[in-house]
């Protein structure tokens, strides 16, 4: 069970090898809620990389003093916390951004990724090991929700980041603002990553 | 074996603490702009939404909490009436507003809604609203595919429901406060 | 079940094989998912005709784009996963025509377009291509377009002053008596000369072609002759109730999708159960659906969203009337 990968190491698996959505399907809800346009996406990532830095971080420091049955308590407890400072900094400075993604970001205390890292991460490495690694999530997290976003915002309401990108004419895909829309572009993303996947892996000879 | 829980709970205890003096100290620290953020969002509409309207302050009239609004003289030149109800999908936040003797609807304007996007959402774009300046305060309003009568409203294209939830709410709430309005004057 | 001829004398050594395989089962060595599809489009023959003379070129136009799409985005999709061509099969062309069907005639040609691509590929080809699929392919692609482009396919979808066909001036039958309370005669219902998707309005061409489709036992008559038993006991007993003289129970039978939806969207082979009971429950549900869906939701007609409701409830209604062998149940059987 050892896992002596450096920072750097970490930090890049968490992009694209380790991806939280496209490859462990973790922090579904969000991913599927909040896509709808750019803005609310890549707030909700830089939320969740705020909380996973701090829970990661304490949670490593004090990972000598855990007790193995507490644990996960100590983790919800820390992961809350986060959260909560990052909701009403929200509601105090990004007012109309809050309202937007309402209870979603409550429910990044629900969020697997942040009590995964903790687990598997943070709970045996050095804090050094557990920013990398939170990082390097955060991001690919970042990456998977601005992929999802792209598409929606731009067949749903014609614009990218509230920039109008497709003409006057343009009609839009009522289906990719709803819920549905997210399920589709989510299951058609994750069939595309896993056939260029496979692609890869093909040419490699593998 | 009391003592073996508080052992092993020590850790909890104290990050629930430090933790929660943390909080607090946040909630202190942002609450009043959290607060500024809300009364803002209400009261800021005020002077688009009246014409000539420069600031608003809150006011009971009878059991209704309205919104009085003054222009720079400090006359009043009418009021807002939050209104809340059941849409197509969620709760829809209206304010409504009248002129100063409540007899005429001057503006609407759509607080909060979470309607279906592309059809029911609609009842925020400010072309459907304007259908509702200058529409009478005595009379019940009503959807109607044409909207040729003076107390007629056109629904949303494709949105019927979620045009009669906006148009029942302003009902119900102009009456509810006329009927106040006559009870407090006397 | 394949038991070979010629061979019962040594039950041991040469144990019937038993191969399961997706539907559409074949009972009859003449009957091929190729000649069953070439049964349901001649079938739409009356359909797609009556559609022609009342709608004109935009009949054509949609017919055309939509079979283009959906055989194109078979093939292209099969390429893609590497897989053997399909599209010989006819069904892909089925769906297509049975799409386009379903559109207002004044339809934009990307609803068409992408509404077609999306019934074959979100609807058939994730699944797994025919035979795997859980939902109509073409009721998938009107789904995914009715919710993406509202504006495009709801009632005010099918109505357009300025295209020089008189019919689409006017409101669709349903929509006149859901919004205006306003009744249609029956011999219009009948013949087809109101508004409405290209190819419901003619009551008269539903049925011909249908009762061929049920006379060929290229469909079951079973799961027709339930949504008409459904929707027949319901909207009489709503008549008996409130009796409305401009809308009677068979003006309900004969206006909207509701007869080329029993004929020919729910009667598809691998989206309906297989057993007889299993076929007459499936009707029944659809028909009971639409019926609801009629009178106490906002939408006018629903026999899209019934179809797909009961598509999803195939397999357990299947599950639930597998028929009993010959000599009872085996579990039941002294040894």
């Amino acid at each position: 069970m050892t896992d002596d990968a450096t920072p750097l190491e970490r930090f890049l698996r968490g992009i694209i090898p380790e991806n939280p959505v496209y490859r462990q399907l973790l922090g579904l809800c969000p991913t599927l809620a909040v896509t709808n346009n750019m803005k609310a996406a890549m707030t909700m990532s830089g939320a969740v990389l705020f909380v996973l830095l701090g829970a990661n971080l304490v949670v490593s420091l004090i990972r000598g003093l855990l007790k193995p049955h507490l644990r996960i308590l100590v983790f919800t407890l820390t992961i809350a916390t986060f959260v909560t400072i990052a909701d009403r900094f929200l509601a105090a400075f990004m007012y109309p951004m809050s309202k937007e993604l309402g209870p979603y970001v409550p429910l990044i205390i629900v969020n697997c990724i942040i009590i995964c890292r903790c687990e598997v991460c943070a709970s045996r490495q050095s804090p050094a090991v557990a920013i990398a690694d939170a990082s390097g999530q955060s991001l690919g997290f970042a990456l998977a929700l601005a992929s999802i976003a792209t598409v929606r915002e731009i067949l749903g309401s014609g614009t990218w980041w509230g920039i109008r990108i497709l003409p006057a004419g343009w009609d839009n895909w009522v289906i990719m603002v709803l819920p549905a829309g997210a399920f589709l572009t989510m299951g058609l993303l994750l069939g595309i990553a896993n056939w260029l996947g496979t692609i890869r892996s093909e040419t490699k000879g593998y | 074996m009391k003592l073996r829980y508080i052992s092993e709970a020590w850790l909890v205890l104290l990050l629930a603490t430090g933790f929660a003096l943390a909080l607090a100290a946040v909630d202190l620290a942002w609450k009043t702009r959290i607060e500024e953020n809300k009364r803002r969002e209400t009261i800021g509409q005020i002077p688009h939404l009246v014409p000539g309207a420069v600031r608003g302050q809150k006011e009971f009239v009878g059991k209704v909490y309205v919104y009085r609004a003054f222009d720079s003289a400090g006359r009043q030149v009418g009021w807002v009436l939050p209104a809340v109800g059941q849409g197509f999908a969620d709760r829809i936040e209206l304010l409504i507003d009248l002129d100063s003797e409540a007899e005429y609807i001057t503006g609407l304007y759509v607080l909060e809604q979470k309607e279906t996007p592309g059809l029911g959402a609609n009842i925020i774009a400010a072309q459907w609203r304007k259908q509702f300046t200058g529409k009478p305060a005595t009379l019940p309003l009503h959807v109607s595919q044409a909207a040729i009568g003076e107390n007629e409203i056109q629904a949303v294209t494709g949105a019927t429901i979620s045009s009669e939830s906006v148009v029942s709410i302003v009902n119900e709430a102009v009456a509810g406060f006329r009927r106040a309005l006559e009870g407090w004057e006397r | 079940m394949n038991n070979a001829p010629g061979k019962e004398n040594t039950p041991l050594a040469q144990a019937p094989t038993l191969s399961v395989g997706p539907s559409p089962h074949m009972v009859s060595r003449d009957l091929s998912t190729r000649r069953m599809m070439a049964d349901v489009i001649i079938a739409l023959l009356p359909v797609i005709v009556v559609s022609f003379y009342i709608f004109r070129w935009f009949a054509i136009y949609h017919l055309l784009l939509a079979v283009i799409t959906c055989v194109s985005v078979e093939a292209l999709s099969m390429r893609l996963l590497r897989r053997p061509p399909t599209i010989q099969d006819g069904s892909a062309v089925v769906t297509g025509l049975i799409f386009a069907l379903s559109l207002p005639g004044t339809a934009p040609w990307y609803v068409n377009l992408i509404g077609a691509a999306a019934g074959i590929f979100l609807g058939k080809v994730v699944f797994g291509g025919l035979g795997q699929n859980i939902f109509n392919p073409a009721m998938v692609g009107r789904a995914f377009v009715m919710i993406a482009f509202p504006a495009a396919m709801g009632a005010s979808g099918y109505v357009s002053q300025s295209t020089g066909v008189d019919i689409l001036t006017s409101a669709t039958p349903l929509t006149a008596l859901k919004q205006m309370g306003q009744g249609t005669s029956l011999m219009h219902l009948l013949m087809g000369d109101t508004n409405g998707s290209l190819g419901e309005t003619s009551a008269l061409a539903c049925l011909v072609g249908g009762f061929y489709l049920c006379a060929r036992g290229t469909a079951s008559w079973r799961i027709p002759a339930g949504v008409l038993l459904a929707v027949t006991i319901i909207s009489s007993a709503a008549y008996l109730i409130h009796p409305t003289p401009h809308w009677t129970p068979l003006h309900h039978l004969s206006a909207g999708a509701l007869l080329l939806g029993a004929f020919f969207i729910a009667t598809d082979p691998v989206t309906s159960p297989v057993t007889r009971k299993g076929r007459w429950t499936f009707g029944i549900g659809i028909g009971t659906l639409v019926m609801l869906i009629r009178y106490l939701s906002g939408y006018p007609e629903g026999v899209m969203f019934s179809v797909l409701l009961m598509n999803s409830a195939a397999p357990l209604v299947d599950r639930l009337t597998v028929p009993l062998p010959l000599g009872g149940s085996p579990g039941k059987r002294k040894p």
